[in-house]
C-alpha cells in the first residue's frame, strides 16, 4: 500500500506555487518546507540532475540517481522538470514556469543565474509580484560575496565550528580536537528553513501591498545569527565562548557531559537547589558533602575535581539507570541516544516523528513534520520526482499547474 | 527607529502574546518583533529567567534592565509585568489572549492548562488565535513531561551520533543549536498558520518539539539506518564523497582554516596553489574516490602546508586559485567580520540603562520590506499602556491590581 496520499486535503499553503532551482540542501529544503505544507512546488533540474541524486544513501549502497536518500528526503511532494538552461528553449521553459509562480527559490551562484536569465534583478523587473529568494554562502554584496563557499566554509565562518563541541561538552585537547563540523548539512539546512521563513514574511508583505521581494540570504549569517548566547560574552565584555573545557564556557557547575557504563550522559545541577538534590541522589558520599562543593562559587573553583568525582559515579551506572534516577529525582540527567535507539523509541513512534517511505524499491523512514499543525496538517502527497518526470508541464507553459 | 524608510514592516498589525523563556521561543519572537509584530512579553519580578542572567552591562551587575541576555533576546518587544501566580494576573493574561493573533509558550507540558491559558479554552474565546507551544519532546508521547535542555535534545535527536572526531565519542553541537533552530521553525509555523487564517478565518494549535526540528538536519543518517541498517561512523570533519574536506591547523594559537575541495578540477587548482603541482600527476589522487580512499594521507599533506600559513593569507591564496576555503571564526570575530558588517547584519540599538551593545540582526536582506531594530523594554515598561490602553481597563482597576502586587 502506498503511503502517499494525493487525495489529502489541501495544506495551509495550497494557494502558493513555488519554482525551485536548487542544487544541494539549502534551496531544496526551503521548497520542501513550502511543499510539505501544501504549496505546489516545481523543482527545476539541469540535465546533470541535482548533485544530491549522487549522494545517497542508496538501497544496499547501489548508486542510482532516482534512489538517493538525501534527494528523496529533500524533494518529496515536489513535481520535477528537467530543463537545459544553456539553451534558449530551456530558458524560455523556466520563464514560462515563473510567469505563473508566486515564489522562486535558488541557491545557484549569481553568475549562473545571470547566464540563465534569472538573476534577481532581472526577475524583479520582469515579475514585480514574484518573491525571489536567493541563498548564497556569504550573500550578495560585501567583500566576501564573490568567495567560493559551501556548507563547510560557511559553517566555519559562522562561529559554529569554533563553538563545537559545545556546552556542556568540551574539548580537552585543543589540537587533537579541532573545531568540529557534524556529518550533515547543518548550515545549508539552517539557511533553508530561514529562507522559508523569509519567504513567508514576503508573502505577508505582498498581501499588504508591497509587491514581490528579493530575499538575499547569507548562509554564513543564518548560522552566525543564531548564536545569541555565545556572542554575549564578547559583546558585553572580553570573554569568548569556545569549545575548550573551562568555566567560561561551562558556566555554573556542575554541568558536564560524562561517560557512563554503556554510553554518555549529561549531568546538570547549576543552582544550589539542584546540587542538594544531586547529592541526595548520589547517596550523600563524603566527597559530595564537602565544603569544596557547598556553594556555587566553590563548585566553580573546584570544578575539575568535581568533574572527576562525578565521572567516577556516572561510570558506575548505565544510561537507563541514570535516566531513571534523573526522572525520579527531577534532576537534569540525560543519556546519549544512538540514531538506532532514537528511531525505535516510543516517543518517536508515538508522535510519528519518522514516517514510512520508499526509496527506489526499498522501505525506509525519514523525518516527518517538523511541527504539528492541528487543523491543516503536514502531508506526504507524492514521492520525489525522477529526473524530468513532469516535463509534460512544460508543454503548455501557460497551464496553471495543480496538484 | 529606522526612519525615512518607506518600505513596509511586513508583520505590522500582528500581535503576539509571548510567554516564552530560555532561548527557543524568545528567539522566535525576536525576529517577529524586528519585522514589525507587536510582541507583548508577560514577565514579573518572580519570573524573569532572562533578566537575571549574565552578562550584564559593565557597572550594572544584577540590574534587570541591563542583562545582555535579556536585552539581546527581547529587543523590539514590549514588557507587561504580570504575576501569573495570582488569579488577577492570570485573568489579565487570558484577556490578552483574546486580543492577540498569536500566543507562544515553552513552559513544561501542562503548565498552560494550569494557568487557564490552554489552547482549547483560549480558542473558545478567540477562534482566530494561533497558539505555538514548544517543548523539548513536544506536547504528546511518553516523554512529553521529560525536561530537556539543548544538550538533552542534541543527545536524543541523533545529531550527536553524527558529530565527533574520527571513531571517537558522540559530541554535542555548539551554539545551543536546538533552541534557535526550534525558534526559526516556530516562526515559519506561525507565518504558515497566519497565511492559512486569511482564507479560513480560523486559528490553530502548533505543537513544536525541539527534537523534531533537529531531525531535519540528519536525513542521510536516518535513512541509511532505517533503510540499510547502517549506524553512523563518526569521521571528524571529513566528508564521505569529497577530499580534502576539513578544518586544518594554521600557524598561530588555535587558528584554523576550512578547506573544501569540491571536485577534481579544484583539486588540481589546490595542488598548484600550495606549490605541490606534483600531486596533480599522482594517479591515486586524480579522482575524488581515490582521495577519499587515502584521506589520512591527503589530510596529512594538506596540514603540512596549512601549519606554516597564516589563516587569512592561506584563505586569500586558495580563493584566488578558485578553491573553497576560509577562516574558522571565533564568536567575537563575528562582531568585527567585514562581510557581516558590510551587509548590515550587526546592529546595536541604544538602551537607556545598559548602553549600546552589538548583536546580529536578520540574516537576510529585502528590497521591498524593512526590519526595525528597536531596543529591549525595561521591566514593566508597557504595563500601563497595555492594561489601560489595549485592554481598556480603568485607571482604578490598574491601581487596584498594582496595589495588590499583581503588576510587579
Amino acid at each position: 500500500m502506498s503511503m502517499f496520499a494525493p487525495q489529502l486535503p489541501a495544506g495551509p499553503l495550497a494557494d502558493l506555487t513555488v519554482v525551485e532551482l536548487g542544487e544541494g540542501t539549502a534551496a531544496a529544503f526551503t521548497a520542501k518546507l513550502l511543499a510539505d505544507f501544501g504549496a505546489t512546488a516545481i523543482k527545476v533540474e539541469r540535465p546533470s540532475g541535482d548533485p544530491t541524486r549522487q549522494r545517497g544513501p542508496f538501497p544496499d549502497g547501489k548508486e542510482d540517481p532516482n534512489a538517493s536518500g538525501l534527494f528523496a528526503y529533500l524533494n518529496t511532494n515536489k513535481l520535477g522538470v528537467m530543463v537545459d538552461l544553456a539553451t534558449n528553449e530551456g530558458r524560455d521553459a523556466l520563464a514560462g514556469l515563473l510567469s505563473d509562480a508566486d515564489i522562486f527559490v535558488t541557491d545557484l551562484a549569481e553568475a549562473e543565474l545571470e547566464a540563465s536569465g534569472v538573476s534577481a534583478r532581472h526577475l524583479r523587473e520582469q515579475y514585480p509580484e514574484l518573491i525571489v529568494a536567493v541563498v548564497s554562502p556569504f550573500g550578495d554584496g560585501g567583500p566576501w560575496s564573490e568567495r567560493i563557499g559551501d556548507e563547510l566554509t560557511a559553517f566555519a565562518a559562522s562561529g559554529l565550528a569554533y563553538g563545537t563541541p559545545g556546552i556542556p561538552d568540551a574539548a580537552e585537547h585543543p589540537y587533537d580536537e579541532p573545531p568540529l563540523h557534524p556529518s550533515c548539512f547543518v548550515t545549508e539546512t539552517l539557511a533553508g528553513v530561514t529562507a522559508a521563513t523569509a519567504v513567508m514574511v514576503a508573502v505577508r508583505g505582498r498581501s499588504i501591498g508591497s509587491g514581490g521581494c528579493h530575499i538575499d540570504l547569507s548562509e554564513q549569517a543564518a548560522s552566525a545569527c543564531i548564536q545569541v548566547r555565545d556572542l554575549m560574552p564578547s559583546a558585553y565584555g572580553n570573554a569568548v565562548y569556545n569549545r575548550l573545557l573551562n568555566p567560561v564556557s561551562i558556566g555554573r557547575m556542575p554541568n558536564f557531559y560524562l561517560p557512563c557504563k554503556d554510553g554518555y550522559v549529561t549531568v546538570a545541577a547549576p543552582m544550589d537547589i539542584h546540587w542538594t538534590r544531586l547529592v541526595e541522589a548520589l547517596g550523600s558520599p563524603d566527597w559530595a558533602v564537602s565544603e569544596k562543593y557547598a556553594t556555587e562559587a566553590a563548585r566553580v573553583a573546584n570544578w575539575e575535581e568535581l568533574r572527576g568525582n562525578l565521572s567516577k559515579w556516572t561510570q558506575s551506572l548505565d544510561s537507563e539507570e541514570l535516566f531513571a534516577l534523573g526522572e525520579r529525582t527531577k534532576m537534569m540527567i540525560f543519556p546519549f541516544y544512538p540514531i538506532s535507539r532514537m528511531a525505535d523509541s516510543d516517543q518517536v513512534r508515538s508522535r510519528e516523528s519518522l514516517v514510512e517511505t520508499t526509496i527506489g524499491e526499498a522501505p525506509a523512514r525519514m523525518a516527518g513534520a517538523p511541527f504539528a499543525l492541528s487543523r491543516t496538517p503536514w502531508s506526504l502527497r507524492r514521492p520525489a520526482p525522477r529526473l524530468g518526470e513532469h516535463n509534460s508541464l512544460l508543454a503548455d507553459k501557460r497551464t496553471r499547474v495543480t496538484t | 527607529m529606522t526612519t525615512q524608510d518607506s518600505r513596509a514592516l511586513p508583520l505590522a498589525g500582528v500581535r503576539v502574546l509571548d510567554l516564552g523563556q530560555f532561548i527557543a521561543v524568545p528567539f522566535c519572537t525576536l525576529w517577529m518583533a524586528w519585522l514589525g509584530a507587536e510582541v507583548i512579553v508577560v514577565e514579573s519580578g518572580g519570573r524573569m529567567t532572562a533578566r537575571g542572567a549574565p552578562p550584564f552591562a559593565p557597572g550594572h551587575y544584577g540590574n534587570p534592565d541591563a542583562s545582555g541576555y535579556f536585552n539581546s533576546l527581547y529587543a523590539g518587544k514590549k514588557s507587561c509585568a504580570l504575576d501569573l501566580t495570582s488569579d488577577a494576573g492570570r485573568d489579565v493574561a487570558r484577556r490578552l489572549a483574546t486580543v492577540c493573533d498569536v500566543m507562544v509558550d515553552n513552559f513544561s507540558t501542562g503548565v498552560m492548562d494550569k494557568l487557564g491559558l490552554g489552547y482549547e479554552a483560549m480558542s473558545a474565546l478567540n477562534p482566530r488565535l494561533i497558539a505555538l507551544s514548544n517543548g523539548a519532546f513536544g506536547r504528546s508521547g511518553p516523554m512529553k513531561n521529560t525536561r530537556g535542555l539543548h544538550s538533552t535534545v542534541n543527545l536524543f535527536s541523533g545529531v550527536a551520533d553524527v558529530t565527533g572526531y574520527v571513531d571517537g565519542a558522540p559530541r554535542i553541537h555548539g551554539g545551543v543549536l536546538p533552541d534557535p533552530l526550534s525558534g526559526i521553525f516556530g516562526h515559519f509555523a506561525v507565518l504558515t498558520a497566519l497565511h492559512e487564517r486569511e482564507r479560513s478565518g480560523k486559528g490553530q494549535y502548533i505543537d513544536l518539539a525541539m527534537y523534531e526540528a533537529m531531525l531535519t538536519l540528519i536525513p542521510e543518517a536516518i535513512i541509511d539506518f532505517t533503510m540499510n541498517g547502517n549506524e553512523p561512523r563518526r569521521v571528524g570533519n571529513r566528508d564521505r564523497k569529497k577530499a580534502p574536506y576539513g578544518i586544518y591547523r594554521c600557524a598561530g594559537d588555535d587558528k584554523w582554516i576550512a578547506i573544501s575541495v569540491q571536485n577534481d578540477r579544484m583539486w588540481a587548482s589546490f595542488c598548484k596553489a600550495i606549490g605541490r603541482a606534483d600531486l596533480c600527476e599522482d594517479g591515486r589522487y586524480t579522482s575524488a574516490a581515490g582521495r577519499v580512499d587515502d584521506v589520512v594521507e591527503i589530510d596529512r599533506l594538506v596540514e603540512a602546508w596549512t601549519r606554516e600559513q597564516s589563516v587569512d593569507a592561506a584563505a586569500d591564496l586558495l580563493q584566488k586559485a578558485g578553491v573553497a576555503a576560509g577562516p574558522v571564526l571565533r564568536c567575537d570575530e563575528l562582531l568585527t567580520n567585514e562581510q557581516l558588517q558590510a551587509r548590515g547584519m550587526i546592529v546595536a540599538p541604544p538602551h537607556p540603562v545598559a548602553g549600546t551593545f552589538p548583536q546580529l540582526g536578520l540574516p537576510w536582506r529585502m528590497d521591498s520590506l524593512q526590519a526595525d531594530y528597536r531596543r529591549a523594554p525595561l521591566l514593566g515598561e508597557h504595563t500601563h499602556e497595555i492594561i489601560t490602553g489595549l485592554l481598556g481597563m480603568s485607571q482604578g482597576e490598574f491601581d487596584a491590581m498594582n496595589a495588590a502586587g499583581v503588576l510587579n
